[in-house]
């Protein structure tokens, strides 16, 4: 299961499009706390999460996660810039960062 | 009684003596016709002059010759009329030394009557010191003003690049998705489905999204309260020259200046236009930083119907390829990213009514920057062109 925590509801309609369009599952959660209250996460799924997310960020959505004992593989998107970027993913191992806007096909770098 | 009041007088004098010389201003004493009869220490140093050699001489040798032709006709005036002009009241004069500098004195006089007939005593205190703190606060203040500026564009940078990225990503994300369907639709002969029509109408929703956002941004330069008024351009840009220069002081770049004898006047917000220099002018600094000859040229022209101010620096120019782009508004050569600044800048040019235009340069020619503004017209001063 592919599970996107976005909160602009363009992008991640567009995220969506992408994937079902491709015949993934997918499943759109629109903040952190949403995706903590109604879903459990296991190692096959794919999490797709901005890390500008208001209210719980999705750096610490990750963290959440890791103590949980969920180990969903974990991709991070965000548009801020690259030391930014460093400072909000500190401490998280095992993370793929997609900048926004893309330079190139998502879908590729998603499902790689 | 005699002997007494000559030691006496000798005292008196010694201190005199001693309270001139230990002064930490300059006194001067002058009889009614102007002639010196005092003149201290700090009077030597301020204005070159032993007391030797001024003692004896008129007043106007440390005057500049414009004051000292007036001076012997306040003298006579005073003692006709009895008129104060600056007895008791002190003002800020200029003051002369020996090799011809003028500087700025704040002069207290006040008045004795003697045996020996009416004395003025002098009291002179050297403003320069006090000038160059008033000129550093000055220089400080534009400096402050000069990066409040530069810095609201680069906020403005900042901003719009945040907001122009969650449309900018879901158009891209729908695209990704539709050229997919198309070539997957494609390979099984079927025909394109609703679905990716659905998905087209929602990335052309989403470009209109990122332009609106352009649209906001563009209002925002636009219809800020003009503050138009008819400027000498040279004037203009000398000041922005003067924050840019003062900003990069100990920079080994040398700004040539190449402007004409006569006012050239356009209707501007002079704040802006100066936005735009200051702009193309970092920009030129920073190639002409990494040149060999390390100069940026600023030159004003015009024609009967428009005024021009072009930004030349030593660089080596730029490839036509780059030419095309450097108005776009995020494109850049350098990390600064000054491409919205070149946008922001013809943005308001045109609502000036004129033009921003890059020459690319290359073969050894540095790229030029041309502001064009159309020049002022005094009979439609008052014509509703701005609307």
């Amino acid at each position: 299961m592919y599970i996107i925590v976005e909160d602009d509801p363009s992008v991640a309609d567009a995220l969506e499009s992408l994937l079902s369009g491709a015949g993934l599952p997918v499943r759109v959660f629109a903040s952190a706390e949403e995706l903590i209250h109604s879903a459990a996460l296991t190692a096959d799924d794919t999490m797709i999460v901005d890390l500008g997310l208001p209210g719980m960020s999705g750096g610490e959505l990750v963290r959440h996660l890791e103590k949980a004992g969920a180990n969903p593989k974990v991709i991070a998107i965000s548009g801020k810039s690259s030391r930014t970027i460093a400072r909000e993913t500190e401490g998280l191992s095992d993370l793929k960062i997609l900048r926004k806007p893309p330079s190139a096909d998502w879908l590729e770098a998603i499902t790689a | 009684m005699g002997e007494q009041e000559d030691r006496r007088t000798a005292v008196s004098e010694a201190r005199f003596e001693s309270l001139l010389d230990t002064a930490a201003d300059g006194i001067i004493v002058i009889d009614d016709t102007g002639r010196m009869l005092v003149f201290n220490k700090i009077c030597e140093r301020l204005f070159g002059y032993t007391a030797q050699e001024a003692i004896g001489q008129n007043v106007s040798l440390i005057m500049p010759p414009e004051f000292s032709m007036s001076h012997d006709r306040f003298m006579s005036n005073y003692h006709r009329t009895g008129e104060r002009r600056i007895i008791g009241i002190g003002r800020e004069v200029s003051g002369m030394h020996r090799d011809g500098t003028v500087f700025p004195l704040e002069l207290s006089v006040g008045e004795a009557k003697t045996a020996d007939g009416r004395q003025y005593i002098g009291v002179l205190r050297d403003l320069r010191s006090r000038r160059a703190v008033e000129q550093r606060v000055s220089q400080l203040q534009a400096q402050v003003v000069h990066m409040t500026r530069l810095s609201a564009m680069d906020e403005m940078g900042a901003a719009m690049a945040h907001e122009l990225n969650q449309p900018l990503t879901a158009l891209l994300l729908y695209l990704q998705a539709v050229a997919r369907q198309v070539k997957a639709c494609h390979a099984d002969g079927k025909p394109p489905s609703d679905k990716m029509l659905d998905v087209l109408d929602k990335s052309v929703q989403e470009a209109e999204r990122a332009s609106h956002i352009v649209q906001r941004m563009r209002q925002m330069v636009e219809k800020r309260d003009p503050e138009r008024a008819t400027v000498d351009l040279r004037e203009v840009v000398n000041e922005a020259l003067d924050l840019s220069e003062f900003v990069a002081q100990g920079a080994t770049v040398t700004i040539r200046r190449v402007f004409g004898m006569t006012p050239i006047h356009v209707d501007a917000d002079a704040t802006q236009i100066q936005q735009i220099i200051l702009n193309l002018l970092r920009n030129a600094l920073e190639v002409a930083k990494e040149s060999e000859e390390r100069w940026v040229k600023v030159s004003i022209g015009s024609d009967d119907r428009s005024a021009f101010v072009s930004v030349t620096d030593s660089g080596p120019g730029f490839s036509e390829d780059v030419g095309k782009s450097l108005f776009r508004t995020f494109s850049t050569t350098k990390k600064s990213g000054m491409g919205l600044g070149l946008a922001i800048s013809r943005a308001i040019a045109q609502n000036h009514g004129g033009d921003l235009m890059a020459d690319p340069g290359g073969n050894g020619q540095g790229a030029t920057f041309t502001l064009m503004l159309p020049m002022h017209r005094p009979d439609d001063a008052e014509d509703d062109t701005w609307g």
